[in-house]
C-alpha cells in the first residue's frame, strides 16, 4: 500500500490558483522529486503537507489514516494537526534553525518537548534526556557534524546549517521527509556536502519528498519524478519517463535550459 | 558652604526617604508593566478584530495624554465623581494609584516594543516550530521570546531609563518622592527653609541610579550577544 | 492558542480595570452603602446592631442622609483628614516626624472634640479642592488665605490669623523699594492663585505665576525675576539671615489679610469648627497654642 495518497488538493491565494487538481502517491522507502519553474507551485504542494497552508479542497492520507479531507472540518483541528504533521519532517530553503540553541540543542528541542507529554517522563526525566542526547548525537556525528555539536548556527557554514536542519527533521522520525529547495540558498560549493547527505539517506530508504533545481541531483536519486507547471502536475514518472522521454513540450523546454545552461 | 554642611545630614536622610518612595514606584511599575505589556501585545495582534482594536484604541488612549493627566484622572476620578474615594487619603493610596497608572501607561508602551520585536522574529522561526510538532505557546517560549528579548533590549533601556525620571510625576497628587523631598526645604521643612541646593541634589540620586540600570542593560545585552 | 491568549487579555484587562484604574463597576453600588451606614451610626450614636440594618435601608434616602452632615461622615470613619503642606510655624514636621505648628495642633484639638482621630497628609496645594471634593481629605488646615476663590469653593471657618502679602527683593536693592510707586518697574514672580498673585495684578504690576511661594524667590535669588511676593507669615520664615536667601529681604506690605479653614462645600463641619473656636478662644487654649509657635500676636479675636 502506498505510504502516501494525495488526491484532487487544489489551493487559492485571494483570486490566483496556486494548486489545481494535485493528485500523486508515493511508497514507502521511495524517493519523490518534484521539479518545475518557480511559482509553479511546489513549494505550495509542500506546505500544504505539512499543513503550512491549508487546501481548498482533496484530501490527504498517511499510511491509510485519514490527515485532511476538506469534507470534514473535524479534520483540521489545531490539536489534531499538530499531532500530524509529525508523519512529515520539513527541512526548509533557508534553515531556520533557532540561533539561541547550539546544533544540539536544535536537534533535541523539539523530541524534548515531546517527551514531556509521555505520562512516565518525570519519573524517567534523566533517562529519557540522555536517550534524546544520544539519538541527536548520534543524527550529527551522521551528518559529518561530529565536532560542530555545540557550536551556535551562527558559527556554522551555510551547508553545515543544512546538515543540522536535516538532522532536526530526522530527530522525531517523520514517515516522509520533505525539503523545500534545500540548496537554494547555498554558496555552489557547499551544495555538494548537502547533497551527499540527501543521497546517503535515499540508500538507507528514508521516503523523501525533495523539491529541487538540482536536475542530475534529482535524476540520480529520484525513484518517481513529478513535473510541476502552472500548479498542475503536467507530467510524471521514473526519472527516466520524465527527463529522457518527456511527452510535453513544456517539460522538454524547461529541461532544456538545465541541459544547456 | 558652612550652612550647606550643616543641613547636609538633614537633607540626605529626608532625600533617602524619597527616594526609597522613588525607587518602590519603579520597581512596581517595573514588575507590573514588563509582563502587562506582554498580554496587551497580544491582544494588539490577536486575530480576534474587535479585541486588537479595542486594544489599540486603549493604546492610542493612554500613549496619546500626558501621564500627568492620567495620574490626576485615576486618583481624584472615583471620588470627585463617583462620589466614592477608592485610594483614600493616606500614603499608601496615593502610592497604589500612582502605581497604577505608571502600569498601564507603560504596559502600552512596552506593549507597542514587543510587538515590534515580535515581528521582527522570522516567520522561518515560527515554521520551524509548528513543522516540529510544538504547540504556539512552546514556539513563543522557546523560539520566539529569547529572540525577542535580544531585540528588545536596546528600545526597552530607552523606556526604563525614562521611567526612572518620569517617576517624579507622581508628586501632582502628592506622593512624595524625592523631588518633592528636595523642595520641601525651599519652603521650609525641619527647620531648614529657603535652601535651593537640596533639590539640584536629587539629581545626583538620578545620575547614579540611572548610571548602575545602564550599566546592568549593557550586561544583558552581552550576555544575549552569544547568538545572533 | 490564539482564543486562549484572547481570553486571557480580556480577563486580565477587566481584572486591572475593576481593582485598580476607575472600579467604576464595583464600588459606586458598595461604598456608599458602606457610608450611609458608619454615618448613621455615628450621629445616633447606637449599637452596632443596628449597622446592617442601616446599610440596607432605602438607598436614596440613606443617600440624603450622608450628603447632610459632613460631620457625621468624618465620625463615623474616626478620623478627620487634614490636608497641609509643610508650613513653618503652621504645618511642619518635629524631629520625630510628628506633624506640629499652631495649625497641626488646632487641627488635632478638633478632632479631639469631636471625638476622632486627626490624620495629617500633605497635599500638592494645586490640587485642594479636587482633593476636598474626592473626600481624599476632609479639610484644608494650612493657613490658607480667605480669597474670594477660597470662599466661593469650599466651606470655610471664620478668620482665625492675620497674615499680609509683602514684597521680596534683593537687600542691596531694598532702600529703593520702600513704597507702593516704586514698585512699577519691577517684574514679579507670584505663586499661581494666591493672594499675592491677585494683589500685584490689581496694581496692574507684571508677573510671572509660578507653582509656589517657594519658586517665586528662588526667581528673585537666580535674578529672572526683580521682585516677589509672598505671605509675610513665610516671608519672617525663609528670606534673611540664617537661611539659604541671605541676599533677600521684605520691604513693602501690599495688604492685610485672614488666614480660615477650608470644608467641603456645604459642609457642616465649619460651623462646628467655628464653635470650637469660640470656646477655645474663650478659655485661653487657642493664644497658648499661639505663643507655643510665635503667632500670637496675628490671632483673631473669636
Amino acid at each position: 500500500m502506498a505510504i502516501l495518497e494525495v488526491e484532487h488538493i487544489c489551493k487559492s491565494f485571494e483570486r490566483t490558483e496556486v494548486l489545481k487538481d494535485i493528485s500523486f502517491s508515493l511508497e514507502e522507502g521511495q524517493v519523490l522529486s518534484i521539479i518545475g519553474s518557480s511559482g509553479s507551485g511546489k513549494t505550495t504542494l509542500l506546505r500544504c503537507l505539512n499543513f503550512l497552508e491549508r487546501p481548498d479542497s482533496g484530501f490527504i492520507r498517511v499510511c491509510g489514516e485519514t490527515l485532511f479531507d476538506s469534507g470534514n472540518p473535524s479534520s483540521m483541528q489545531e490539536s489534531e494537526i499538530r499531532k500530524k504533521r509529525l508523519h512529515f519532517g520539513l527541512v526548509f530553503q533557508s534553515f531556520n534553525l533557532f540561533p539561541q540553541y547550539t546544533a544540539l540543542g536544535n536537534v533535541m528541542l523539539a523530541k524534548e518537548l515531546l517527551a514531556k507529554e509521555q505520562p512516565d517522563y518525570k519519573t524517567r526525566k534523566k533517562e529519557i534526556q540522555e536517550e534524546i542526547r544520544v539519538l541527536a548525537e548520534e543524527l550529527l556525528k551522521q551528518m559529518g557534524l561530529s565536532d560542530r555539536m555545540h557550536n551556535y548556527p551562527h558559527q556554522l557554514s551555510g551547508g553545515q546549517c543544512q546538515r543540522v536542519a536535516i538532522a532536526r527533521a530526522l530527530a522525531l522520525k517523520p514517515d516522509i521527509l520533505c525539503f523545500d529547495e534545500p540548496t537554494s540558498a547555498l554558496d555552489p560549493e557547499l551544495t555538494g556536502e548537502v547533497l551527499k547527505v540527501m543521497k546517503e539517506l535515499a540508500e538507507q530508504k528514508t521516503t523523501m519528498i525533495i523539491v529541487t533545481h538540482e536536475m542530475a541531483f534529482a535524476r540520480d536519486v529520484a525513484s518517481h519524478v513529478i513535473f510541476m507547471d502552472d500548479g498542475y502536475i503536467l507530467e510524471q514518472g521514473t526519472p527516466s519517463q520524465v527527463f529522457e522521454h518527456s511527452h510535453e513540450e513544456r517539460t522538454r523546454q524547461f529541461l532544456s535550459r538545465f541541459t544547456n545552461g | 558652604m558652612e550652612l550647606m554642611l550643616e543641613q547636609m545630614p538633614i537633607v540626605i536622610r529626608s532625600l533617602n526617604v524619597g527616594f526609597l518612595q522613588t525607587l518602590k514606584l519603579f520597581a512596581v511599575t517595573l514588575l507590573g508593566a514588563v509582563p502587562l505589556g506582554l498580554v496587551i501585545a497580544f491582544g494588539s495582534m490577536s486575530r480576534f478584530r474587535p479585541l486588537s482594536y479595542f486594544t489599540k484604541v486603549i493604546v492610542w488612549i493612554i500613549r496619546g495624554t500626558p501621564l500627568m493627566i492620567q495620574l490626576l484622572i485615576i486618583y481624584y476620578f472615583p471620588g470627585l465623581v463617583l462620589g466614592t474615594p477608592i485610594w483614600g487619603g493616606g500614603e499608601a493610596g496615593r502610592f497604589l494609584a500612582a502605581s497604577c497608572s505608571f502600569i498601564f501607561n507603560y504596559a502600552c508602551y512596552f506593549s507597542e516594543i514587543y510587538r515590534g520585536g515580535i515581528q521582527s522574529v522570522p516567520v522561518g522561526q515560527e515554521e520551524a516550530g509548528l513543522v516540529l510538532g510544538m504547540t504556539r505557546s512552546q514556539i513563543f517560549f522557546k523560539v520566539t521570546l529569547l529572540q525577542m528579548i535580544k531585540r528588545i533590549v536596546p528600545p526597552m533601556s530607552n523606556e526604563i531609563i525614562t521611567l526612572v525620571k518620569d517617576t517624579s510625576l507622581a508628586r501632582i497628587i502628592a506622593l512624595q518622592e524625592i523631588i518633592w523631598a528636595g523642595q520641601a526645604f525651599m519652603k521650609g521643612s525641619q527647620g531648614i527653609s529657603g535652601a535651593i541646593w537640596p533639590l539640584f541634589f536629587t539629581a545626583v540620586y538620578y545620575l547614579i541610579f540611572s548610571g548602575i540600570l545602564t550599566v546592568l542593560l549593557g550586561r544583558l545585552e552581552k550576555k544575549l550577544d552569544y547568538f545572533r | 492558542m490564539k482564543k486562549l491568549i484572547a481570553v486571557m487579555l480580556a480577563g486580565t484587562m477587566t481584572a486591572a480595570m475593576v481593582t485598580g484604574c476607575g472600579g467604576s463597576n464595583e464600588t459606586p453600588a458598595d461604598a456608599p452603602a458602606e457610608t450611609e451606614s458608619a454615618a448613621e451610626n455615628g450621629a445616633e450614636a447606637e449599637g452596632a446592631a443596628d449597622t446592617e440594618a442601616a446599610a440596607e435601608t432605602d438607598e436614596a434616602e440613606a443617600d440624603a442622609a450622608s450628603d447632610e452632615s459632613d460631620l457625621a461622615y468624618v465620625q463615623g470613619k474616626g478620623t478627620l483628614v487634614v490636608g497641609i503642606t509643610d508650613f513653618e510655624p503652621m504645618d511642619y514636621k518635629d524631629e520625630n516626624g510628628n506633624w506640629i505648628g499652631f495649625d497641626a495642633d488646632m487641627a488635632s484639638a478638633f478632632a479631639e472634640s469631636l471625638g476622632v482621630s486627626a490624620e495629617f497628609v500633605e497635599i500638592d496645594w494645586d490640587n485642594k479642592i479636587m482633593e476636598l471634593d474626592g473626600k481624599t481629605i476632609d479639610c484644608v488646615w494650612n493657613g490658607m488665605t480667605l480669597t474670594d476663590e477660597v470662599k466661593s469653593a469650599m466651606e470655610c471657618s471664620n478668620a482665625y490669623c492675620n497674615n499680609a502679602q509683602i514684597v521680596i527683593v534683593p537687600a542691596d536693592k531694598a532702600d529703593q523699594y520702600q513704597d507702593v510707586d516704586s514698585l512699577a518697574d519691577l517684574t514679579f514672580a507670584v505663586e499661581a492663585g494666591s493672594a499675592g498673585e491677585a494683589e500685584v495684578t490689581a496694581l496692574g504690576l507684571a508677573c510671572t505665576p509660578v507653582k509656589a511661594q517657594s519658586d517665586a524667590l528662588m526667581e528673585v535669588a537666580a535674578g529672572t525675576s526683580d521682585a516677589a511676593v509672598i505671605d509675610s507669615l513665610m516671608a519672617a520664615a525663609m528670606v534673611g539671615e540664617g537661611t539659604g536667601y541671605e541676599n533677600l529681604t521684605y520691604t513693602v506690605g501690599l495688604n492685610s489679610e485672614e488666614y480660615g479653614v477650608g470644608f467641603r462645600k456645604g459642609s457642616d463641619l465649619a460651623k462646628a469648627l467655628n464653635e470650637f473656636f469660640a470656646a477655645s478662644y474663650a478659655d485661653g487654649t487657642m493664644v497658648e497654642t499661639a505663643e507655643t509657635y510665635g503667632v500670637q500676636a496675628a490671632v483673631i479675636e473669636q
